[in-house]
């Protein structure tokens, strides 16, 4: 469903990612991990369609299309979902709005008519219950006054709204407690299916003690340097990152 | 024939019995004062010498209802009250004035011979008219009006709406047209005075509101500028506001597409003067530009009570080639301590042509007051609008959804449910945002 060959992404005139390859099939989890600064969150921008990215060489195509010919919001009407690591507080616009604005988007590109106010509703309903939350919440302007732990639950919320194939998932677990971690878990593993992938951005293992990874990858100076499953994340909670720097030195 | 012997020559035609003294000094005001150029410090923006014709015709044009009125009326939600005026001369039959206790809906001219007493205390009395030159032009010259009387403690709470239409088919026309508004103690209005060119060649008008809010009274007021275009609009409203009264103003301008070398300029002047304790002023507008499109608001709230509150929050969104202005000004005199005065106002520049002058002035002659006011001129929030990208909006709608939560906020203020629902519907129209 994913395949990136060979991808070189830099920004205001630094290289960042170089030479990244990566392929993700129907149904994986792929966590990956990684010291900071080393491309993780680059990778996701990318991925998601952020101008401010200059994809340099490589491809991406995105169920046998070409995901960089794409912009951002055509690649999210194809099944593209970021969760962001910092969602963004748009006052005066409620999270049903929103939605509803996202969801219509959606249908469009499919050629289907603009659901009607009841389904919607009803679908808002489903999904809010999903991660815990009430419908208060999508009354509200989005993320604004937010805690950390609500923003990223309404991430999760968006995504099931969405119902996107690849969901990109940038530090969903940074700055949660461990109640807004499980249920943020929870909402994942509820959304995992066959056609469904995922790839997970994080810097700790204790998310992947509750969302179980296919694969997991260790990032360094912009690639993939170290591949395994998941008992690999459990030797980076031990050991740290320093064995990964030490071996590859040569690329910093 | 000269401006000044022209001007001169059509006040002497004036065959208004009424006010007369006011008149002859509000006309020998203007005279001096003139259609003020550039070069002054307050028109300095605004060079509205250049956009008037040069034979101003100041006499009221033929008032014939056109399709372009009848269909607009019928358009209109079902105001309980509703007062119309063709080129400001009032039309009964297009009006709805149901007898309400406490209530006086009439024309300035029926007042001006039943309601005497009221029209000799109030008309024309906030108007300086040594220094404000359209205001004074308007006093001398202004045939007909709204005029609206409300009883000690009478609460209406069905909004009065005045249209005034501009049907004139004399380009020199210069339609003088004007409210006069008082809540005596204790009662409650809301006015929506809405203005609109129902003609097919440009018009230029010169409206003129004056607002008595009495102790403890509230007046919510609306001036509705919708689909501005071909047409030159020149507003004074003048306000008062007593001990623990209320007043608020919202002035929603939207620009349309003008037909042919139209323009669309609009001039606003808003002054709240706080004259008992514990008044307060809300000033607000919300102005969309288009094309060449000209939006100046020029706001001065005075404070001469202590203890007063006021506000001003000011929103415009400019497209394509727009200028605006926005001149505000708190004025804090002597004996107004415990002032709370607040102002800002904010625009988004949606094309590189785009501009805006912006000046906030802060006059202040109490020691123990807080003031403050921000101005601010930017783009939509880079930030934002990829977050509505990344869920699947285009760049188009997100960008229309963000504007309309910009602007939302200048709505959300206006007090009377009904108008601000019309305005709300009219907002999602103008920038086809469809939830």
């Amino acid at each position: 469903m994913l395949s990136i060959k060979n991808l070189n992404v830099g920004i205001a005139e630094k290289q960042i990612l170089k030479d990244f390859n990566l392929e993700i099939k129907p149904g994986e989890i792929h966590a990956i991990m990684g010291p900071n600064g080393t491309g993780k969150s680059t990778l996701a921008s990318t991925l998601a369609g952020k101008e401010d990215y200059e994809v340099l060489t490589g491809e991406v195509s995105f169920n046998g299309k070409n995901l960089l010919e794409m912009s951002a919001d055509e690649r999210a009407r194809e099944g593209v979902f970021l969760a962001f690591q910092y969602p963004v507080e748009i006052p005066g616009v409620s999270t049903t709005n929103f939605m509803k604005a996202a969801v219509n988007a959606k249908r469009k590109h499919q050629g289907l008519e603009p659901m009607d106010a009841k389904d919607f509703l009803k679908l808002m309903k489903e999904k809010l219950a999903l991660v815990e939350m009430n419908k208060e919440f999508t009354s509200r302007s989005i993320n604004e006054g937010f805690s950390g732990g609500e923003k990223k639950r309404n991430e999760i919320f968006q995504m099931a709204m969405l119902e996107p194939t690849l969901c990109l998932l940038d530090e969903t677990d940074s700055g949660l407690d461990i109640d807004a971690l499980r249920i943020v878990a929870n909402g994942v593993n509820q959304l995992k299916n066959k056609d469904r992938s995922f790839l997970i951005i994080t810097h700790y293992q204790r998310l992947l003690n509750y969302i179980v990874p296919d694969y997991v990858h260790v990032m360094y100076g912009g690639k993939i340097v170290k591949s395994g499953g998941k008992e690999l994340a459990l030797k980076l909670e031990e050991q740290g990152y320093d064995w990964i720097k030490e071996e590859n030195s040569e690329l910093v | 024939m000269s401006f000044a012997e022209n001007i001169s020559k059509q006040f002497a035609e004036v065959s208004n019995t009424n006010v007369v003294e006011l008149r002859k000094n509000a006309f020998t005001a203007f005279e001096k004062l003139g259609i003020p150029s550039s070069r002054h410090e307050e028109w300095k923006y605004t060079n509205i010498k250049t956009k008037l014709n040069e034979q101003l015709s100041l006499t009221p044009a033929d008032s014939q209802v056109n399709t372009t009125v009848k269909n607009y009326i019928a358009s209109l939600p079902p105001y309980a009250f509703r007062i119309i005026f063709l080129n400001g001369i009032f039309h009964p039959e297009l009006s709805i004035v149901p007898d309400t206790k406490g209530l006086t809906i009439c024309s300035l001219k029926e007042a001006f011979s039943s309601h005497t007493s009221l029209v000799e205390r109030y008309f024309g009395k906030l108007i300086n008219y040594n220094e404000e030159h359209f205001a004074a032009l308007n006093t001398a010259f202004v045939n007909d009006g709204a005029f609206i009387h409300v009883q000690k403690n009478v609460a209406i709470n069905e909004p009065i709406y005045i249209q005034y239409f501009f049907t004139a088919s004399d380009v020199n026309a210069f339609t003088q047209t004007r409210s006069l508004a008082i809540v005596e103690e204790g009662a409650s209005i809301q006015i929506a005075e809405d203005f609109r060119n129902a003609s097919n060649i440009n018009v230029q008008y010169n409206h003129v509101s004056e607002v008595f809010v009495g102790k403890n009274a509230s007046i919510d007021i609306v001036k509705l500028q919708l689909e501005v275009s071909n047409s030159i609009g020149i507003h004074t409203l003048e306000s008062q506001v007593e001990r623990d009264g209320k007043f608020s103003a919202s002035t929603i301008t939207f620009s349309s597409p003008n037909t042919g070398t139209g323009n669309a300029l609009i001039r606003n002047n808003a002054t709240a003067r706080l004259i008992g304790e514990n008044a307060h002023a809300d000033l607000n507008g919300l102005y969309f530009g288009k094309e060449n499109a000209h939006i100046d608001n020029h706001i001065l709230v005075d404070h001469v009570a202590p203890n007063c509150t006021s506000n001003q929050l000011y929103k415009g969104v400019l497209n394509d080639e727009s200028t605006g202005v926005f001149n505000g000004k708190i004025f804090v005199r002597q004996d107004a301590q415990k002032t709370n005065a607040f102002q800002s106002s904010k625009a988004l520049l949606l094309s590189n042509d785009a501009s805006i002058n912006s000046k906030p002035q802060l006059e202040i002659f109490a020691d123990d007051v807080k003031c403050s006011h921000g101005a601010a001129v930017g783009q939509l929030d880079e930030n934002a609008l990829f977050y509505q990208r990344a869920r699947g909006i285009t760049k188009e709608e997100a960008t229309q959804i963000l504007t309309y939560a910009f602007a939302h906020e200048v709505i959300d203020h206006v007090h009377s449910k009904p108008i601000r629902q019309f305005l709300c519907d009219k907002l999602k129209d103008e920038l086809k945002v469809n939830f």
